[in-house]
């Protein structure tokens, strides 16, 4: 995301823009609709009533800013041809309007206008001497400036309202309307939905657009987890469900059984059954600790073949004909390294054991290493997996074989092996050797046996 | 004799099954696989069909959904595994007359199969045509018409239908109903029958409503105005 995509970045610039285009619109309207102040020539009775006392040069001089020259007329300002103080003001005025009694005594002829709250004469001249006088407004002037200033002050509320409300509408489009849609599609999400509709606002290049697609990722994978569950829940009481259905028609027929050697076939037929339950239980229960990260690494120095080795002898020691198929390969790859035995045993039991159910060849057991890693190879001279199949051996309940063959595992081993693996921080592969076979690879970290 | 074919992929269960249906005297015919399944159910001459979900192959509901689509009305008796009510419930949706979810007791199958065989078209007690608001129900002719059009309706659904035509426009318990197709009483939570009335609505060639659902009592037969 680029700076300028950024929402803050935006939401600043355009409150920035739009308060000072309101702003600065109503200053605009005000002056458009407010009355100009336009100079007025100063009436004759006052030209006529102040003539006499402006006409003497001596009195003239003496009109310095401040001092009434005849009622309420009182000079403002005074300019001298020369002199230290050639251009004076009346300290009462705002200084604010010295500007504009500098211009006024540089104009032709006698104005008024209103200057505050007084209205400001002149200039006056008498030779090089010049002044301007002021007095208070009459009631009608002040009058008519407060009506004007009202009329002012209606023009810049009626803007500001319009331009805020634009904002308003502005925002509420552009930001407030995206916010509705969000909620709308959490609502979504939360009743289940794997899609929710979020118009166009994963396109936006901005922080809604980047919530928007989080939003659409989130209901993605949460539908994919949810749906795995579901799967796992039916498949787990699909597979709970068929021993126990089993056992209740084998204790029905073995109590009607009068035959003792085929009451013997039922108990055989009911120990079985319990067995495969209490299998079925204790993985599922591995498995959801591993998942949950409830299973504490035992790490201690493994030789990783003489490891292999055991697991072969123990398993040659319950069926030689069985054990008598696994060779475990000669080489240097076999490692020494830090890991949890019980569960490295646990990974390769699985996967030769499986190799072992569905195959009736050799099983080899082989490795190789590099710098940070080795991997154990189990393969067998089966007739492999079809492709589309291999990524499914992994998920529970995944079974090769397609007749419910009571025999092979419960169809948890590959999923127990993988999450074990992936608990040693390694990873599980499948796949079919060029020359037939399923190979089954574990990749693990190496780690340097420390020499305590 | 009654012929039954089971399809379950449980060769332990099946051959147990086998021998306490054989006991009760039935002639049970076995496939372990979806394939097999609908092929033996299509060339043979079953009275009923005992049929699993999960099966290798095509699964029970696609067995049920080609069998039906063949207009092969056997009766179909579910036995399912699987956990949840749609599981359950998706099977009779297809046309299945009633389910019976694993594990079971044998004697509640025992007695399911026996009901649904108690009421095929030949031991029908009263065979006599009934009649009522367009609808024809004829047990002789194993034939339902509504205004002229003939149903093709399952065995379940036809006992379904003569009992609310029988009515004559009466409100039909749904237990009357469950004890006349279904030759058992409901069990609480069973939607069976609900799901048997929807798909006889489905085949009606107009106005579903006419078979009107009374909240709490049971259905009956609206007479058109």
């Amino acid at each position: 995301m680029r700076w300028y995509n950024s929402l803050s970045i935006r939401l600043l610039l355009l409150f920035w823009v739009l308060l000072f285009a309101v702003a600065s619109s109503g200053y605009l309207l005000a002056l458009w609709f407010s009355k100009p102040v336009v100079p007025q020539p100063v009436p004759s009775e006052v030209q006529s009533s102040l003539a006499p006392i402006l006409s003497e040069v001596e009195t003239f001089r003496s009109l310095t800013p401040g001092r009434l020259v005849a009622g309420d007329y009182r000079v403002a300002a005074s300019l001298a041809p020369s002199g230290t103080e050639r251009l004076q003001f009346d300290r009462n005025i705002s200084a604010n309007f010295r500007e504009l009694m500098m211009r006024q005594l540089d104009a032709d002829q006698p104005q008024q206008f209103p200057m505050g709250s007084r209205m400001l004469m002149g200039p006056f001249a008498l030779q090089d001497y010049r002044i301007l006088v002021t007095r208070p407004l009459t009631v009608d002037e002040q009058q008519e400036q407060a009506t004007n200033e009202q009329q002012t002050q209606r023009v810049q509320t009626l803007s500001l309202l319009v331009g805020s409300f634009a904002i308003a509408i502005l925002l509420g489009v552009w930001l407030i309307q995206p916010l509705r849609r969000l909620t709308l599609a959490t609502r979504e999400i939360a009743k289940g939905s794997e899609q929710p509709n979020l118009q166009r606002l994963p396109k936006r290049n901005d922080e809604l657009g980047e919530l928007a697609r989080a939003l659409k990722t989130t209901a993605y994978d949460l539908a994919v987890s949810r749906d795995a569950q579901r799967r796992l829940l039916s498949d787990v009481s699909h597979e709970l469900r068929s021993p126990l259905a089993r056992m209740q028609v084998a204790l029905m027929l073995s109590a009607d059984e009068d035959d003792s050697q085929a009451r013997d076939n039922h108990m055989n037929q009911l120990g079985r059954d319990l067995e495969r339950l209490s299998t079925i239980i204790e993985r599922i229960l591995s498995l959801s600790r591993l998942e949950n990260g409830l299973v504490k690494l035992q790490a201690e120095p493994v030789d990783v073949r003489q490891l292999v080795e055991q697991l072969v002898s123990d398993l040659n020691y319950t069926d030689a004909k069985q054990g008598a198929r696994l060779q475990v390969h000669d080489s240097d790859a076999w490692p020494n390294t830090e890991s949890d035995p019980e569960l490295l045993r646990l990974i390769i039991e699985n996967f030769v054991r499986n190799a072992l159910q569905y195959t009736d060849d050799a099983i080899e057991i082989s490795c190789q290493q590099d710098q940070t890693r080795y991997t154990i190879i189990i393969r067998d001279h089966g007739p492999g997996v079809p492709p589309e199949q291999l990524s499914q051996l992994f998920t529970p309940f995944y079974r090769a074989d397609p007749s419910r063959n009571h025999k092979a595992g419960v169809g948890l081993g590959m999923a127990l092996s993988m999450r074990t693996a992936a608990v040693l921080g390694g990873t599980v592969e499948a796949r079919n050797h060029p020359d037939g076979g399923l190979e089954i690879t574990v990749t693990l970290p190496l780690q340097v046996v420390s020499k305590a | 004799m009654s012929k039954i074919l089971l399809v379950d992929d449980d060769a332990e269960l099946s051959s147990m099954l086998e021998q306490i249906l054989t006991k009760e005297g039935f002639q049970l015919t076995l496939a372990a696989d979806g394939e097999i399944g609908l092929e033996r159910a299509l060339s043979g001459s079953f009275d009923l069909i005992l049929l699993d979900v999960m099966l290798p192959g095509i699964d029970g509901f696609q067995l049920l959904q080609r069998l039906r689509q063949q207009s092969r009305n056997t009766p179909v008796l579910m036995l399912t595994a699987r956990g949840d009510d749609e599981d359950r419930v998706a099977g009779l949706e297809l046309g299945a007359d009633d389910y019976l979810p694993k594990p079971f007791y044998p004697k509640e199958l025992v007695a399911r199969v026996k009901a649904l065989l108690r009421r095929t078209p030949n031991t029908s007690v009263r065979p006599e045509k009934s009649e009522y608001a367009g609808f024809t129900v004829d047990p002789a002719q194993n034939e339902a018409r509504c205004d002229n059009h003939v149903l093709d309706l399952t065995p379940t659904e036809f006992d379904i239908l003569r009992t609310l035509v029988r009515g004559n426009g009466e409100v039909v318990s749904k237990d009357q109903l469950s004890v006349a197709a279904l030759g058992r009483s409901l069990a609480p939570f069973d939607r069976s029958l609900d799901v048997h009335i929807s798909n006889i609505r489905k085949k009606l060639p107009n106005e579903p409503e006419r078979i009107q659902t009374v909240r709490g009592r049971g259905y009956r037969i609206l007479k058109l105005a």
